[in-house]
This record gives structure tokens, sequence and C-alpha cells, in this order.
């Protein structure tokens, strides 16, 4: 019987939810429903109880508690291995051990009763820095007690990773997947053969607005993903402050770029990067991306005079559509 | 006769004798003492009801303040205030007798509505610099007349819209500067409570003394005694005052004898054709006090002490994209709000009436003229008063332009 069933249209399939405190989107075509939603969500699920500062219980914070160090999982591994080689690559702006002052800062799990003064700042520098990490086979260990990672800048993106592994192996090979803004493609929109069309977004005054697109862009096989410090800032004496810190000063980053929209082959890779390229400035942006031909950025930056204009690394424009 | 009754004739004829004889020196300018940073503002309370003793509370913990005197007619009220005044504090029954007393830079007025107007020019003329507790004036000329005698005197004085003082409205304010709400048409006013509004009266005949707000003779009722913050608010959001409006009551719940509404609701028409409803009902009390502002954007939703931003879903570029790479959002949907940010960080959480009260005092010590100032307080009132004035005759109230000469 089977053998005479004409051959299956492909159809769009798409699961929605929230997790991380943010959206998801996963859409895929297939003539087949071969991923469903709860199986999205425990992934999540497992995600954030090995990388969640917000849960007390999750592995990382059970490390951060810890007074030298813990057994890691596969996730926290991974992560924690990837943001060192990351370190090491950026000279240190991208460190996941500024945790203590990224809550000084309020933007940690708690909001603080009031904004760090340098001296302050410079009491939990001891703190920072991931050569105070030691990873011992599967042990992550500190040097000092009070070290503390936070990899939410990175773990984004790995578990964008994660859930396109996720449909890999169900054999899914044309697929988008989106957490709040970092996205994975792989493959066309069947049955028409489109390719898949992502817009970046223009840093829009508040919080609320819905995004305006910048550039469309179609990267087929690859990640993409944005860092920006135009949405998550707090108001300090009517200054905002940017949510990424320089390890180094202890101080939220003052750089003229607000938007580093990144693709590269994965999504840990373009997530892991794009924060320090908004911490290195233009200049130092471009250095970083030279070292790394396989990615490929898209900077929105404020120039002296307070206008907003945008640049692009030299492989760039193949990936724009109009 | 009643014991308010006498006492309101009472201070009718000595009003009339004051401007019999004194009126040509009446409002020499009194520019009050002048108060040294480093000294304690000295302080009188007339009327320590519930809000002025909830008044003096506050006050017994503010480093600006001595509380050297209170007056109120009811012996416990008086016993009350006391009890949270100073050490040496004299208590009074007839409010002139406190004014005379050159020794006090400032009082604060709650009484009764009716009340307002007579006292505040008493307290113009003792030199006082006056904090009188919303809202301003029992009718429309009073209140007029007010800004006339307030500007003579060139005396510090403070209507009690405390919500002008509270870094909550100061961040909604600014927030609809920065346009998060896109274009807004429309306000949402409610104060809302579940019960009859009245306080226990162990006298029959304190009945009308202490169940005042109950009277139109005394008050506007829920308008007035309510509602006021909210029309105050609009004012202060929009910068403006409204142009015209209209409105229905009536007292369909508490048939209890009261002659002030029992519900009421009322569109006020602001420049722009910006409408703001006002409405107060004694039989419901689901979200007690809101705002809500309408944007084409967003709405914001003003509660007791947070407001939550409800952004609109906008249909966005998803049309002609698949995805969108931008910084992450945080989840918002239409129907959930996200809870406005306000406030320093490590600023305490106080209520609204300390801020109030700090800045009545920076004004004292400094001549300057309050946020909540005797012509917003003006606007307040004549909004109020229009609006009873529509529920009362259902027609049409407009706002006159010798209102605001």
């Amino acid at each position: 019987m089977s053998a005479l069933r004409p051959p299956a249209t492909p159809e769009t399939y798409r699961i929605t939810g929230e997790a991380q405190g943010t959206t998801y989107a996963i859409t895929y075509y297939s003539d087949r429903k071969l991923a469903r939603k709860p199986q999205i969500d425990s992934i999540f699920k497992s995600l954030d109880a090995s990388l969640s500062i917000y849960q007390p219980g999750s592995l990382i914070s059970r490390f951060n508690a810890s007074s030298e160090g813990i057994e890691m999982d596969e996730h926290l591994a991974y992560v924690v291995g990837k943001s060192m080689e990351i370190y090491r690559e950026t000279g240190g702006l991208s460190d996941i051990t500024v945790y203590p002052l990224v809550r000084a800062w309020g933007f940690g799990a708690k909001a603080p009763d009031e904004m760090p003064d340098s001296a302050a700042i410079r009491q939990m520098l001891p703190c920072v820095g991931s050569d105070k990490l030691k990873i011992e086979g599967r042990k992550l260990l500190k040097t000092t007690p009070c070290v503390q990672i936070d990899v939410n800048g990175i773990a984004q993106g790995y578990s964008v990773d994660v859930v396109a592994e996720f449909l890999e192996a169900r054999g899914i090979h044309n697929y988008m997947v989106e957490i709040g803004g970092e996205i994975r493609t792989k493959g066309r929109k069947l049955p028409g053969n489109e390719p898949m069309k992502i817009g970046i977004e223009t840093p829009s005054a508040t919080e609320f607005d819905a995004p305006a697109i910048r550039e469309v862009i179609s990267i087929g096989t690859g990640a993409v993903t944005t860092s920006g410090s135009y949405r998550k800032f707090r108001e300090s004496g009517g200054t905002r402050l940017s949510h990424i810190i320089d390890p180094k000063t202890g101080f939220p980053v003052q750089r003229e770029i607000i938007s580093a929209t990144i693709v590269a082959p994965n999504a840990i890779i373009a997530d892991g990067f794009d924060n320090a390229l908004l911490a290195a400035g233009i200049d130092g942006a471009f250095e970083i991306l030279t070292r790394h031909p396989e990615m490929q950025a898209y900077l929105i930056y404020r120039k002296p005079n307070g206008s907003i204009a945008d640049t692009t690394s030299v492989g760039f424009g193949r990936y724009l559509v109009r | 006769m009643t014991q308010l009754a006498t006492r309101r004739d009472f201070i009718t004829t000595s009003l009339a004798a004051m401007a019999g004889v004194g009126l040509s020196t009446a409002f020499n300018p009194a520019f009050g003492k002048t108060i040294r940073p480093a000294d304690k503002i000295r302080l009188g309370i007339i009327g320590t009801g519930s809000r002025g003793a909830g008044l003096a509370t506050l006050i017994r913990e503010m480093p600006e303040y001595e509380l050297v005197a209170c007056c109120d007619i009811i012996p416990e009220n008086l016993q009350k205030g006391l009890s949270l005044a100073a050490k040496n504090a004299k208590g009074y029954a007839d409010y002139r007798k406190l004014l005379d007393d050159k020794s006090i830079d400032a009082v604060v007025i709650a009484t009764p509505l009716y009340l307002h107007y007579p006292m505040a020019v008493a307290a113009l003329q003792a030199g006082k610099h006056i904090y009188l507790e919303k809202s301003m004036t029992y009718d429309i000329p009073q209140a007029i007349d007010l800004v006339k005698k307030v500007k003579a005197s060139g005396l510090v004085f403070q209507i009690g819209y405390q919500y002008r003082y509270y870094g909550l409205y100061h961040r909604v304010k600014e927030i609809m500067k920065e346009n998060w709400l896109g274009k807004i048409t429309h306000f949402e006013c409610q104060y809302n409570r579940n019960s009859n509004w009245r306080f226990p009266v162990k006298d029959p005949k304190m009945e009308r003394a202490i169940n005042w707000r109950m009277y139109r003779e005394y008050c506007g009722g829920p308008l007035s005694e309510l509602c006021a913050h909210e029309i105050d608010v609009v004012n202060y959001l929009t910068d403006s005052h409204p142009v015209k409006v209209v409105g229905l009551g009536g007292i369909n719940y508490w048939k209890d004898g009261r002659d002030t509404y029992d519900n009421i609701r009322t569109v006020y028409d602001y420049p722009n054709g910006v409408k703001a409803s006002v409405t107060s009902v004694l039989s419901n009390a689901y979200n007690g006090y809101s705002i809500r502002i309408l944007g084409d954007k967003a709405t914001v939703e003003i509660l007791r002490d947070k407001a939550l931003i409800y952004p609109e879903i906008t249909n966005n570029a998803k049309g002609t994209v698949d995805g969108v790479t931008g910084a992450t959002i945080a989840v918002t949907t239409q129907g959930k709000g996200v809870e406005v940010k306000f406030g320093k960080p490590g600023e305490v959480d106080l209520e609204p009436t300390v801020f109030a009260l700090k800045d009545f005092a920076e004004c004292v010590r400094n001549k300057k003229e309050p946020v909540s100032n005797v012509e917003t307080g003006r606007d307040g009132s004549i909004a109020i008063h229009m609006g009873n004035a529509a529920a009362d005759t259902e027609k049409v109230q407009y706002w006159k332009p010798e209102y605001s000469a």
C-alpha cells in the first residue's frame, strides 16, 4: 500500500514558546512532524538545570556558591571550555568571571540596593579573571572562593546549537531556530526552495518598540547573533549603563558600537564573540575579525556627533539580500 | 442645632467680621519668618482626623519639622494628634488661636473641604506657610480668589497632591515624553471601593462632623475626595486642564441618608481631543485605584505603588523575513505587563506624602513655589466642580476663560 502513496509535499512546522526569559521560535520544513514542543521544552529544562544563574539549584549556581569548585556536566563543560577559548582569543574582553561585577551593576538575578562606587568595584576585581579558573578533567575549579561565573553571554547561542543538533538528529535538514534574536538556519524553505531571510534589527529607543528591520540577510547554513547595548541597560544618574562590563576596569562599557551582528558557522561562536566586539570598539572589533575569517560582522555604531552609522567586515556583503 | 452647624456659622460670621475690619491690613504681603537651614520648621496641624493624624505620623519621623501645635474640634482627634506631636505641643479647639501663635512657621490644614478656603485665608493673614490637603476649595469662586490671595501673600502654599512628588509619576511622565506609548488619546481613571466609606459614630450628634464626606454641604463627594488625585495626575501628565466635561452620577447603592454620589462617571475633554474618564464606584473594589493611559503603541496602567506597561502587538516585518536577529527581547506579550522601573537604586521606598512634605520644607526654607501649587490646585478644584455640575445638571460643562485668567 505505502508504495502506492504519492510523494508527500513538505509542510511548514512551527514550535514557539518561552524559555530563558525570552521567546523562541522553531520553523522546520518536512513532510512529517518530526519534532514536538515537549521535546524542545525538555531540552531547555536540562540547559537551565546546568547553566541558569536564575536557578539557585543549577550547576552553575552551585559552582558560584562553592568555595573550590564542582564537577561539570556536558553542557557546562562545553560552554566553559568555549568561553575560555574566546577569553584567550579576545585578550580577556569576553570573560565569564565578570559575574560579581554584573551583579553589582544590577544585571544579575537580583537588583542591587545601590550602585557600586569605584572602591567597591576595586574590591571585586581580585575575584575577576578567567585565569582564576582551572579545568581538571570534568572538574571546574576556582583558585579563589569569591570567583563566580555567568555564561549568559554565550549560553543562548549554545542553546540554539543544541536545539539545532536535536532537529538534525531527528532527520530535519531545513530549519530555522531562533531564541531571543539568536538564529541558526540550515537549508531552504520547502516546498518553494526559497532561501530563509533574516532581518537585522535597528536599535530602537525603548525596550518595547517593535523591531524595525535595518538590513535583510540570508546565510544559508550557519548562525547569526546580535548583541546590543541598546535594549538592556540601567539608568543611573541620568546615564544609561550598558549590561556589558569591561572585566579589566570593572565598569560598564561605554563604547561607540551599539549593536554587533555576527554570522558564524555555529551560534556559540557568534554569541561568544558578539559582546567582545561591543567591548572592543570599532578598531578592536576589526582586529578580532581579521583573525577570524570564519566570522563576518555587521556593526551599528554611534559617531562622535551622535548620528548612527553602520559598517561591515569585508565578507558580510555576500549575505545581504537587498 | 448640631455642633457642626454651630461651628460653621461661627466661621462664616467671624470671616465676615474680618472682612469688615481688617481687610486693608490683611493682605499686605506677610513674607513669613526666615527659617535658617539648621532650624526645624515649627509646624501646626489644623484637623487631626484620619488624614491629619496620618500626616502627623509621617511628620514625626521627619527631621525637617517640629510639630508644635494641633487643632481639632473633636477631643479624640486632638488627643491623637498631640500624641504624635512634640513633647510640649499645644492643643487647640479653635484654629484661629493656633494661627495667633507667632512662633509657628507653617500649618498643615487637613479639614473637611468646605473649611479649606476660610482656614487657608486666615492662615495667610496670619503669615503662615500652608500645606493644604486636597482638594483645594469647595467651589470655583473660592479657587479663583485663593490664587489671588496666595500670590499677594508671598507665602509658600502647597496642595496635598502627593503624587506630583512621587518617582513613579515622574517616570511615567518621562516615558510619555520619550514616546514609549506613541500617540496618547485616552486616560481611564477609577477610584473605586466596596464600602459605605463611613467612619463609626458614637454620638449621633457627631454624624455630620465625622462623616462629612456623605454631605454636599461639606464637600463634593467621591469626585473631590477620591478622584481629585487622578484629575490632578492627568493635569500633571498632560501639562494642561480639561476644556469640558460630561458626567452622570447617582445614589443607587448606599441609600443611607447621604446626599453625595455613591457612583459618578465623568468624561473630561482635554486639548487635542484627549479624553479622560474619571470614575468612582463605591460598590466594587477591583483594581480600586488605577489610571490607564492609552497610547497607540502601549498602555500604561498605574496602580497604587507600581505601574505596568502593556505594549501593543504591532505586526512587524515578519511578513517579509523569516526571523529577526536583535538584542534579546524580554518576554512581552499583549495582556502581560512589564513593570515600569522608577526611583534611583538604593532610594528608600517612602510613602509618596513624605516626598511631598520634604519638598514643602524645601520650599519654605528657600521661598520656592511648590510643584503642587495654588494654580495647579485651582485647576484641579475647578475640574472637580465642573464634573459634579455636569452630573447634577446633566449638561456639558465648559471651562470658562476667566477660570484661568
